[in-house]
């Protein structure tokens, strides 16, 4: 059963409640009161004190692990975003040094949040007034932050400190990584300054010298030169056709170039290309150019000439890290990718003989021809890496520019690099630095830090070198979304679902709808919600007086008059909550479907343009989630009950140790979801050397059949049977009702048939399942309600950046309106998903209710 | 038709062969000792038929299946791999057929059933073939596959079959031994069904108490945990001290030696504040031994028992021989490639401990998101208790004016999904300030939930009118008699809802992740998915956090496990 077995939870349990609500309304629950054991009372009230006195207790607990952190006397500085692991001295070292220039101020920093691409944790934050005072937030989506009024400018800051030597100044800076801190938004008459740069990794070409070495005969043989890399993309290809091995049963043993693997995405090839899918006036979306066409071409030709993409990912799945990294051991040749990877190369690869050099480029690009004629820079690389900014509504703005300052200032970074590299020396790793922003502070590194061992010197020099040449992501509002449909866009074409030119048009389109939406915002007026709100109030006031002086009209004595009063006074949480949590949330959700909102900013009223746009321009997205979804409920429900049946009717043999194979069976569906979830993500990981299914599928099905093991999770047409097999587990959780059920039916009804002479398939199919119908019906609308509100499976299963489930297979209704309504807060949009998931549940329920009465055998009526 | 479509034949000839051969050993015994109320000729009959179709199927098969290079003895198998609606229109289009080919044998009055299941089955078919025919894309290949097998092992197999099948038939006549079979053969169903469920839990803790190199290997996976020994040491270069830090004992390594006698040392346990640095005069430390891996390596020739004594900075170890006792002590340089560590059967209880560390400090070991769980876990238990009861008890044995309109309404916001309430509440909670704490996830429990409502109200309905009675006249206000007469009746059905309320606020993950993102606030079920998103790569600690998060549940299910089973019968479809 795809329902979440361990009901009731959250959204589950208000399923439970409509379905049982609406099955038989009231009927057999007046005896059940017999079924449970009367003379157990005792021990339930007893079980019920230790829980209350265990609650109690631990009340107590939870306020005790909450006041072990505070420190009196000092202000609070919250930080999100900086890694404070074992491996991150630097950040420590800044921290500690900080705290001790300013002993009023204590440092609280959180890993944990938005550093990376997924940004819903601190959009709710800001939203809900609880922002951090510093957030280290990827740079290229300080614009999308900042068009949402989600950060605060930083200008007046820098204006005002302009002679502190801690003031960041643009001079300093790369021009790339500062431009992309800068954004002007549509309303403003000027760019303003949101963050200050730290990090600037860019990508570059590594390549396994020893395994060009190795090959260097082969190299020769087809024109190359062994002891250099590939310059540009057709001698990439060239290089990684030699440099490729694979295996007789056609999977990959050495690839030579995986246009996507480490670090490259389609961003590096298309800057390459002269195109950054942005107009300069950030109106238009180009992913669609011929240019972003010619590089999601490399990357395909890069991927075909080694025997194709899902070819190359059933490899990258088998992929281990540390020791074992494919690069480390000669599995990939060649590839793109950052800075960052220098450290683990240093730890894990001894005996590891690599080089970089820039990344390769268009053949004409390199020979300044066509295009390219005029074009002075040969190289290009892409500049990413992070950047301190002050969410709005942070409580300790003066604090937090304090850090900022510091943080980012040559000072700073000296204290930084040299704790990390005081602590790497004394682990006995080498300290390699890392690419600042901060061109001072960059220049200051590779002075006085830079590596001794020659590879690693290497590596740096050519990440310097190609920094003048880094091109950044474009600053604009919709960055989130643009990445995601490049990833997606990239995914669907290389995977061959659909053409070049069709997938990056669906990206174009979907980004493009967000930028129209945005400039074209004013068209819509503005609604103010707060007279909504006293709209709502006041009609709850009239009506509750309404009531009020019904109730005194009311003819009634005296003792029902006070039994009454009591009574309201008993439900009065439940209508208040009724009111509060329900109906109003209902009206509102209503209401925001027809605007255009996102907290922040005033809402907009745009009819019915939310759900015009359900089935136009997010067509695709909402079509797929709903398809994903039903086929989830379509397999994984029948099968859910087949199987819950299935372990019913072998409990009701009467065999001996039935309560303990009951508690086993039993058991996987009050494991709680997310631990289940992390649990089946690894038994069904797509390396046969870790994951559990595939190691029995490679000793058996794979020497049968000569079937490959599937990619599970990581294929786009496994990950949703992966998703069944993982519901299939708590399927447990049916048999009991199951085998209650068939402990209902009669035995006279079975005997009468054993008198007939009926086989035991007649039996089963003429008497258990008539008799058991009811039982099924129940089951199939609560599976189909469930499976529709799938949610925290898939969200636990998605990578951190990138799509659910490779190619959005595991895109579902709900969580659409979640990445929606909570990672860009389109309140309306995802009010008007709601009410679509809804819709659809009504109709289904309602077919099935209907079609019941020719199938549902109810003892009754017969 | 997809190539190898003869093979394919031969599989299906191959595999009714088989079947047919095994009823007509099973037709051809029962024909002999005939079941009671049998025809002992028919049986003899029947096994005729099956023995003539086994040998037709069987010898058709094998000029079919020729040229598979399975080796002499094999099993075939194929596998068709085609989308969805070819498998739907080739399934129907099966059950059509076989309803046709029923109809000349059945009884009058099942014709209509049956011509009305083949032709809705052929419309399932017809759509499952339009809906393949309309993608060009769509395309059926075949795998050609077999079992190999050896002579002894078919041989073994075959006889166990026939064993089993001689088992059945024979039983079949004797009634005692027939509930035998019966018995066993549930039995090794139950038996092999638990274990497919149990398997995963299994390698579960397994996995927990495995050390790195285990996690993954290439001959099939390690289910047999070892552990590397180690020796205590004493490192004189790199020493691991340990002293006081802020009220704790920590321990530390040297990072600097400043010229006044103190030291700049790194905390490096416990996990919470590791990392931090401080200044302390070196003699306010004691140097503690540290554990040294032991492994096997060569030196000069010699075969030695070592332990790891420090990593250099160029890869190599630093190697101190511990056995023979000759050479004790003597240091070298080794690679990690070229010596063995020494490992024997063990479990890591290590991994449970390290996982903890890498939590954030505010975790403080894990206790923080324990005890947010259970505060959660605890207020909502009680407020869902409360709310429910006496929202109940108001509706079952209260008369007011308005009763059954209220009822009506409170079941029929069962039909309303959470989604389309969530986003206007959590506006509501960010406009109450209540965001990143944990209030919205449990001050809604004290408003009623109408599943429980509801429930309750159908016990409430039974319980006797006399006790009220007695309670009004001793004087009772309502919500006393609510409290004193009617909870007490209720026990049963307040603990099962107790049970399943625990289990929705322990496993509630939409919520934490929607309103809470302070470590300080989390609850383990979210804490568990961050563990997973930010160190997921690691299984042993990752398998060893996830244990930990569901013993909690799997405790409380031992101890309450009759409420968790009986009590899904109370849904009200169980027990009629």
């Amino acid at each position: 059963m795809i329902l979440d077995p361990n009901t009731p939870n959250g959204i589950a349990q208000t399923d439970i409640q409509h379905t049982q609500g609406t099955t038989r309304a009231a009927g057999p629950l007046q005896n059940t009161y017999a079924g449970v054991n009367m003379g157990r009372t005792a021990m339930t009230r007893r079980s019920l004190s230790i829980l209350a006195v265990v609650a109690v207790l631990l009340c107590g607990c939870a306020q005790v692990g909450r006041d072990t952190v505070a420190k009196p006397k000092q202000r609070d500085l919250v930080i999100w975003g900086y890694s404070l692991n074992v491996d991150d001295k630097g950040n420590q070292g800044l921290i500690n040094e900080f705290e001790r220039l300013n002993p009023d101020i204590h440092v609280r920093s959180l890993s944990l949040g938005a550093g990376g691409m997924n940004g819903q944790k601190l959009m709710t934050s800001i939203v809900g007034n609880v922002a951090p005072d510093v957030i280290n937030q990827d740079r290229f989506e300080i614009s999308d932050w900042a068009s949402r009024d989600a950060f605060r400018p930083l200008d007046d800051l820098m204006a005002r400190d302009v002679g502190d030597p801690l003031d960041p100044k643009e001079s300093q800076y790369y021009p790339a990584p500062w431009a992309e801190a800068v954004f002007k938004a549509p309303n403003e008459s000027e760019p303003h300054v949101y963050a200050i740069p730290t990090g600037a990794d860019n990508r570059v070409l590594y390549y396994n010298t020893d395994v060009f070495q190795a090959k260097a005969a082969e190299l020769r043989a087809a024109g190359l030169d062994p002891d250099r890399a590939p310059r540009t993309w057709s001698e990439t290809l060239a290089y990684s056709k030699v440099l490729t091995e694979s295996n007789p049963d056609g999977s990959l043993k050495v690839a030579g170039f995986m246009p996507n693997f480490g670090n490259s995405w389609l961003y590096i090839y298309a800057f390459q290309e002269n195109t950054s899918f942005l107009s300069p006036d950030g109106r238009t979306c180009t992913l669609d150019t011929p240019e972003s066409e010619a590089a999601l071409k490399f990357m395909q030709d890069g991927y075909n000439l080694i025997g194709g993409y899902q070819v190359a990912k059933n490899f990258e799945s088998g992929f281990l890290t540390k020791e074992n990294d494919p690069f480390l051991i000669g599995k990939v040749a060649m590839k793109i990718d950052g800075d960052w990877i220098d450290s683990d190369l240093s730890r894990y690869g001894h005996g590891l003989h690599f080089a970089t050099a820039p990344a390769p480029v268009p053949d004409d690009r390199f020979n300044h021809v066509g295009r390219f004629a005029n074009e002075k820079d040969t190289y290009i690389t892409w500049v990413g890496g992070f950047s301190l900014a002050i969410p709005r509504g942070a409580h300790n703005v003066e604090d937090a520019w304090t850090f900022i300052k510091f943080a980012t200032s040559l000072k700073g970074w000296q204290i930084a690099d040299e704790t990390q590299r005081t602590w790497d020396r004394h682990l006995g790793r080498t300290y390699i630095p890392r690419q600042l922003a901060n061109r001072e502070a960059n220049e200051w590194q590779f002075t006085v830090l830079a590596p001794a061992i020659p590879q690693f010197a290497g590596s740096v020099k050519t990440h310097k070198d190609v920094m003048p040449f880094g091109r950044i992501r474009p600053p604009t509002m919709v960055g989130s979304l643009l990445w995601q449909e490049h990833v997606k866009a990239t995914d669907n074409a290389l995977s061959g679902t659909v053409s070049i030119h069709d997938a990056l048009t669906q990206g174009q389109v979907a980004v493009q709808r967000e930028l129209n939406a945005f400039y074209q915002q004013d068209r819509y007026p503005v609604v103010n919600l707060s007279i909504a709100g006293y709209v709502a109030a006041g009609i709850a006031i009239v009506s509750l007086l309404t009531c009020i002086v019904l109730f005194k009209r009311l003819r009634l004595g005296r003792i029902e008059r006070t039994e009454a009063k009591w009574a309201y006074l008993f439900i009065a949480p439940w209508i208040i909550g009724f009111l509060l949590f329900t109906l109003g949330p209902m009206i509102a959700s209503l209401f925001f479907s027809l605007t255009q909102y996102d907290v922040l900013q005033p809402a907009r009223f745009v009819g019915l343009k939310n759900f015009a746009d359900m089935f136009g321009a997010d067509r695709e997205n909402v079509l797929k989630a709903f398809t994903n979804v039903g086929y989830l409920a379509g397999v994984g429900v029948p099968l859910g009950i087949c199987t819950g049946l299935g372990i019913a009717m072998l409990l009701n043999t009467a065999a001996r140790g039935i309560r303990f194979y009951r508690t086993f069976f039993y058991l996987p569906s009050i494991v709680p979801v997310v631990a289940a979830t992390v649990l089946w993500h690894w038994v069904l990981s797509a390396d046969p050397d870790k994951g559990l299914i595939n190691s029995a599928w490679r000793n058996t099905i794979t020497p049968w059949l000569h079937a490959p093991p599937p990619g599970w999770i990581e294929a786009a047409d496994w990950s949703k049977p992966a998703l069944i097999v993982m519901g299939l587990w708590g399927a447990g959780s049916g048999m009991i009702l199951w085998l209650a059920g068939l402990k209902g039916i009669p035995n006279t009804l079975y005997e009468a048939a054993e008198l007939d002479g009926a086989s035991p398939r007649k039996v089963f199919t003429n008497v258990t399942l008539p008799m058991l119908s009811p039982v099924i019906f129940f089951n199939v609308v609560m599976g189909f309600i469930g499976a529709l509100q799938e949610f925290d499976r898939v969200f636990i299963l998605k990578s951190n950046d990138g799509p659910v489930g490779e190619a959005d297979s595991l895109l579902v209704p709900v969580y659409h309106l979640f990445n929606n309504g909570f990672t860009f807060f389109r309140m309306g949009y995802a009010s008007a998903l709601a009410w679509a998931i809804f819709a659809v549940i009504l109709l289904l329920t309602g077919f099935q209710f209907k079609l019941a009465p020719r199938w549902v055998h109810y003892e009754a009526n017969s | 038709m997809p190539n190898g479509w003869p093979y394919a034949l031969g599989t299906l000839l191959c595999w009714i062969g088989l079947v047919e051969g095994f009823i007509a050993v099973f037709r051809f015994v029962q024909g002999v000792v005939p079941p009671r109320g049998t025809d002992p000729i028919a049986m003899r009959k029947g096994a005729l038929v099956a023995a003539l179709i086994a040998g037709v199927c069987l010898l058709a098969c094998g000029p079919l299946l020729r040229g598979h290079e399975g080796g002499a003895v094999f099993v075939p198998l194929v596998w068709f791999i085609m989308p969805f609606a070819a498998w739907l229109a080739v399934v129907a289009g099966g059950f059509a057929l076989a309803s046709v080919c029923k109809m000349p044998f059945a009884a009058r009055t099942e014709q209509a059933t049956l011509t009305k299941r083949a032709a809705t089955l052929a419309v399932a078919c017809a759509i499952g073939a339009w809906l393949f025919r309309r993608d060009p894309s769509n395309s059926i290949s075949l795998l050609k596959g077999a079992i190999p097998l050896t002579a002894i092992s078919a041989g073994a197999l075959l006889a166990l079959a026939l064993a089993a099948t001689l088992g059945m038939a024979l039983s079949g006549a004797y009634a005692k031994s027939r509930g035998y079979s019966k018995a066993i053969a549930a039995q090794i169903a139950l038996v092999v069904g638990s274990a497919l469920f149990g398997v995963p839990f299994a390698w579960l803790v397994i996995t927990s108490l495995k050390e790195d190199q285990d996690m993954a290997s290439p001959n099939g996976l390690v289910w047999i945990p070892k552990v590397t020994e180690t020796v205590p040491y004493m490192n004189p270069d790199d020493p691991v001290l340990e002293g006081k830090y802020e009220g704790q004992t920590i321990q530390a390594n040297i990072v600097t030696h400043n010229p006044d006698g103190t030291v700049l040392v790194n905390i490096t346990k416990p996990g919470g504040i590791a990392g931090r640095s401080f200044t302390a005069p070196l003699a306010s430390f004691k140097q503690v031994p540290e554990d040294a891996d032991l492994v096997w390596a060569s030196f000069q020739g010699q075969h030695v028992k070592a332990l790891v004594a420090d990593h250099l900075a160029d890869g190599k170890d630093q190697l101190r021989i511990v056995e023979p006792s000759s050479l004790k002590d003597t240091e070298f340089k080794a690679l990690p490639d070229d010596y063995q560590k020494v490992r024997h059967v063990g479990l890591k209880w290590s991994n449970y401990p390290t996982a903890l560390e890498f939590l954030s400090p505010e975790a403080n070991h894990g206790l923080t998101y324990l005890g947010n769980t259970l505060y959660l876990v605890a207020l909502t238990v009680v407020g869902t208790l409360l709310s429910s009861s006496i929202i109940a008890y108001a509706f079952s044995r209260l008369r007011f004016p308005g009763r059954n309109a209220l009822f009506g309404l409170m079941l029929s916001t069962m039909m309303l999904p959470a989604a389309v309430t969530m986003l206007p509440q959590f506006l509501i909670f960010r406009s109450l300030g209540w965001i990143d704490t944990l209030r919205p996830l449990w001050v809604p429990a004290f408003l009623g939930s109408a599943f429980n409502v509801f429930l309750l109200r159908q016990f409430l309905m039974n319980v006797p009118m006399e006790l009220e009675d007695a309670a009004k006249i001793d004087g009772c206000t309502y919500l006393k008699t609510f409290w004193s007469v009617m909870l007490p009746q209720i026990t049963p059905a307040l603990a099962v809802i107790g049970i399943w309320t625990f289990m929705g606020a322990w496993n509630n993950f939409m919520g934490p992740l929607i309103y809470v993102s302070s470590p300080e606030h989390m609850p383990i079920s979210y804490a568990v998915q961050q563990y997973n998103s930010d160190r997921g790569g690691e299984p042993g600690y990752l398998m060893a956090v996830t244990t930990m998060s569901m013993l909690p549940v799997l405790g409380l299910f031992f101890f309450a496990q009759r409420y968790f089973i009986e009590g899904v019968t109370l849904s009200g479809l169980g027990g009629r």
